[in-house]
């Protein structure tokens, strides 16, 4: 296919995947304003705004056991991750750049899947904070990432498996498993500033990843932050872990025809295949998790340059001719 | 819904009814059914039509419109009309003249007999900005230098006429099925009852005719459509065309030129293109041949195109055809090559390069239409009647400075047809534009773009400026 359809349908696959993250991310984070201490209010603003390697817009964020100022401060988050058009990070900016890949694309994706998108970025267009803290920003949230779970699912069952297919899912995985390497990373971080936190915290990602039943089976109800991390990251069984999001991204990758190069696919399936190797046969032995992770990081970057350079930026030069 | 309050004028053809308030016999079931439905039931359908294209994102782009970058083309719900008998002659009449701007445009950039035999002066055709002399001697496949025509028709008291031809990346067929599609299912029991002739076979059409053109001894031509990019008002058009005809949709910098010959960049290495059916403009199309600091072409495409090694749709060049000025001469050109007299008439139109017809047009500015050559989509047009004094003196200062570049018609009484403003029914001035295509034979789908000027009393139909969309059915026999 086309290199920029291929190219557009990724980055379709890697936006979607990257709202719907911080979607659940928020819809956690403002659940917890209901009834959480102000303590962890602001330990899931932090990991949140770690994990997105930014700045919140007064400065840092300030612990304060006053609950007024942590509802103001946190509508104000909320308003700078959702619909601040300045940070390209926003649930706003990323569902529109997702769609708006989808829409230069259109030709390549099925009907159903465009309408499906288009409805939700349109509901999503009209709104602002004031209008859904108004009434319970949890369910905007919800909604969205309901939107794009259905977007998947028309997907699934609509789009034709060419390469198209693949490359719109390797670009998920990709997103994922970055995205996860980071909010580890910033839970690391953040589980250092706050010493002193009990396991709520560990109770919130679990939720985030869907996990809580997977770990109440192969654990006690007692939270371990290490088996917690373990669970989220190596479990291949749980679908949206590290490790099967990197066994995803190699399949995918497998699924794809070799490159005009074929020394240059190889390399991009060779790194796929590493980053499957560290997650499934290196993670459990190694007690440095966190330069683990940060390694696992750094291939994932790489793996997305190698796929750019096999399939969309190469040299003509040398490529063949069909 | 009524039409009681709903106004004829004896000077402007109405498209639903008679002079006498009586539906003509083609829309009498289509007036019946209207009488029918109460405002609410009509609302909802306009409501509905209007949801559906907001929701599949049928847009176009309008030029520094900063704000609404895709704006969602209006569209009325009421169909207009045609018996089979009046298409039957529009068809006719398409044919022959695209058959004519085709023998036309093969002559002039060839042996040029039509200006040596003193029927088109030299200079018309030659100061002309879209003519490219470096098409002269090229041979085109089968003489098709207009594959794809959009020809904009309009009616009066007086019958149909040809308003302009639209010859070079002519738009708006997208439209034309999008609103069938979705007008169709909001009045399915009048539709299956009046026995419309369809016109979603449009992409396979296109197809076959985009196939006949490519390059002799390739069984399975790869087509790649190229587009300016999203930021062109007919992205959607360009996008939604590429899914029918199962086209790659390219920009420039997709494509290559090595050898002679085109190739795309896939993710597998560079596949050779057949033919390119071309949504850029010809300034546009190839840097080393037209304008040098042109980002959205294929330097060396002409090349290629020269040696016969792929197929440029619509061929360059093809806008001396369409220009405003070259389009008075139209009749004599299919009286020149058919031998034939033409069956769809021009608009009277005056050069203003002539100086008697300059002096008519300054002299009656106040009841023509003035348009530069140049331009299109409704841009840079005087409308006599509904301008200012201080307007007219501006424009004819700009006309004696640069006579050539302007022409005026007379203000036509656009037919009107009945559109659903805010519940009632009122006429709108309105035209239609069939899409002609011709590889080695002329296909139509019976049907068109027809475009509406949804502001009261306005007679400007283009999207552009105002204008919306409507259905048009064209019965069975």
């Amino acid at each position: 296919m086309l290199s920029r359809s291929a190219q557009g349908l990724y980055w379709m696959g890697r936006y979607l995947e990257r709202a719907q993250h911080l979607c659940r991310l928020l819809q956690l984070q403002v659940e917890a304003l209901v009834d959480r201490p102000v303590w962890e209010i602001h330990l899931g603003w932090s990991r949140i705004y770690n994990a997105l390697n930014r700045q919140p817009p007064f400065g840092g964020i300030q612990f304060d056991k006053r609950d007024n100022y942590t509802l103001a401060d946190s509508y104000t988050l909320a308003g700078d991750l959702t619909f601040e058009r300045s940070n390209p990070d926003s649930v706003w900016n990323c569902f529109a750049l997702g769609r708006e890949n989808a829409r230069q694309m259109r030709h390549r994706i099925s009907a159903e899947m465009w309408i499906s998108l288009n409805l939700a970025y349109l509901r999503i267009q009209k709104l602002s904070i004031e209008d859904i803290w108004k009434t319970s920003p949890e369910n905007f949230y919800a909604e969205t990432v309901e939107e794009i779970h259905t977007f998947s699912g028309v997907a699934s069952t609509t789009m034709y498996r060419d390469e198209g297919w693949h490359f719109m899912q390797l670009g998920r995985c990709i997103e994922r498993a970055q995205l996860s390497v980071a909010l580890f990373l910033a839970q690391m971080a953040t589980a250092k500033l706050y010493q002193d936190s009990p396991d709520a915290d560990c109770t919130a990602l679990l939720r985030l990843y869907h996990a809580f039943d997977a770990y109440d089976r192969k654990h006690s109800l007692e939270i371990q932050p290490d088996q917690v991390l373990d669970l989220l990251a190596a479990d291949p069984m749980l679908p949206s872990s590290l490790c099967r999001s990197l066994d995803s991204a190699a399949e995918e990758l497998a699924a794809i025809a070799h490159g005009p190069s074929a020394s240059s696919s190889a390399a991009a399936r060779r790194l796929a295949g590493r980053l499957q190797a560290l997650i499934r046969h290196e993670w459990p032995d190694r007690q440095d998790r966190e330069a683990m992770l940060r390694q696992i990081g750094e291939h994932c970057r790489n793996l997305h340059n190698q796929v750019m350079a096999a399939y969309i930026d190469y040299s003509v030069d040398d490529a063949p001719v069909h | 819904m009524e039409f009681a309050a709903y106004h004829l004028d004896d000077g402007i053809y109405d498209e639903m009814l008679q002079p006498n308030g009586e539906p003509r016999e083609h829309s009498r079931l289509l007036y019946e059914t209207l009488c029918q439905l109460s405002s609410e039931e009509i609302g909802s359908i306009q409501e509905r039509v209007t949801r559906s294209f907001s929701n599949e994102g049928i847009s176009f782009t309008v030029y520094g419109d900063a704000e609404a970058n895709e704006r969602i083309i209006p569209v009325d719900c009421l169909p207009r009309i045609l018996p089979a008998a009046e298409w039957r002659h529009l068809e006719i009449g398409l044919t022959q003249r695209l058959a004519a701007l085709n023998r036309f445009l093969d002559d002039v950039y060839g042996d040029a007999r039509i200006i040596g035999d003193g029927v088109i002066p030299a200079d018309v055709v030659r100061d002309c900005p879209q003519y490219r002399s470096e098409m002269c001697g090229v041979s085109v496949p089968h003489g098709t230098w207009v594959a794809v025509c959009g020809t904009d028709l309009v009616r009066t008291n007086q019958g149909f006429q040809v308003l302009e031809d639209n010859l070079r990346v002519p738009s708006g067929v997208s439209y034309m099925i999008a609103n069938r599609k979705v007008v169709k299912t909001s009045l399915r029991r009048l539709y299956r009852s009046s026995r419309v002739r369809g016109v979603e076979h449009y992409g396979r059409l296109l197809q076959e005719t985009l196939r006949e053109l490519s390059p002799s001894g390739r069984n399975d031509p790869c087509i790649a459509l190229l587009t300016p990019g999203v930021y062109n008002s007919a992205f959607y058009e360009h996008m939604f065309l590429a899914r029918e005809i199962g086209a790659e949709l390219v920009e420039g910098r997709d494509l290559l030129v090595n050898g002679g010959f085109v190739y795309m960049r896939t993710t597998s290495g560079l596949r050779r293109v057949d033919v390119v059916y071309r949504r850029v403009d010809d300034d546009f199309l190839d840097p080393l041949v037209f304008r040098e600091d042109s980002l959205l072409g294929v330097p060396g495409l002409i090349h290629a195109y020269k040696l016969g090694n792929v197929a440029v749709v619509n061929a360059p060049g093809t806008g001396i055809a369409d220009d405003k000025s070259v389009y008075a001469y139209v009749p004599d050109m299919i009286r020149y090559y058919l031998s034939e007299e033409p069956i769809l008439a021009n608009v009277q139109t005056h050069l203003c390069r002539r100086p008697e017809e300059l002096e008519y047009t300054l002299d009656n500015l106040e009841n023509l239409v003035v348009k530069r050559v140049g331009e299109s989509g409704g841009y840079g047009m005087l409308v006599g009647p509904h301008s200012t004094p201080e307007e007219r003196e501006a424009y004819a200062e700009q006309m004696r400075a640069n006579p050539a570049d302007f022409i005026s018609q007379p203000v036509l009484p656009l037919s009107r047809a009945a559109c659903l403003v805010e519940g009632r029914p009122e006429p709108r001035h309105v035209d239609l534009r069939p899409f002609v295509l011709h590889g080695t034979t002329t296909r139509l789908v019976p049907g068109a773009f027809c475009r509406v000027a949804l502001r009261r009393g306005s007679l400007v139909v283009n999207s552009s400026q105002g204008g919306g969309g409507k259905d048009l059915w064209v019965l069975e026999d």
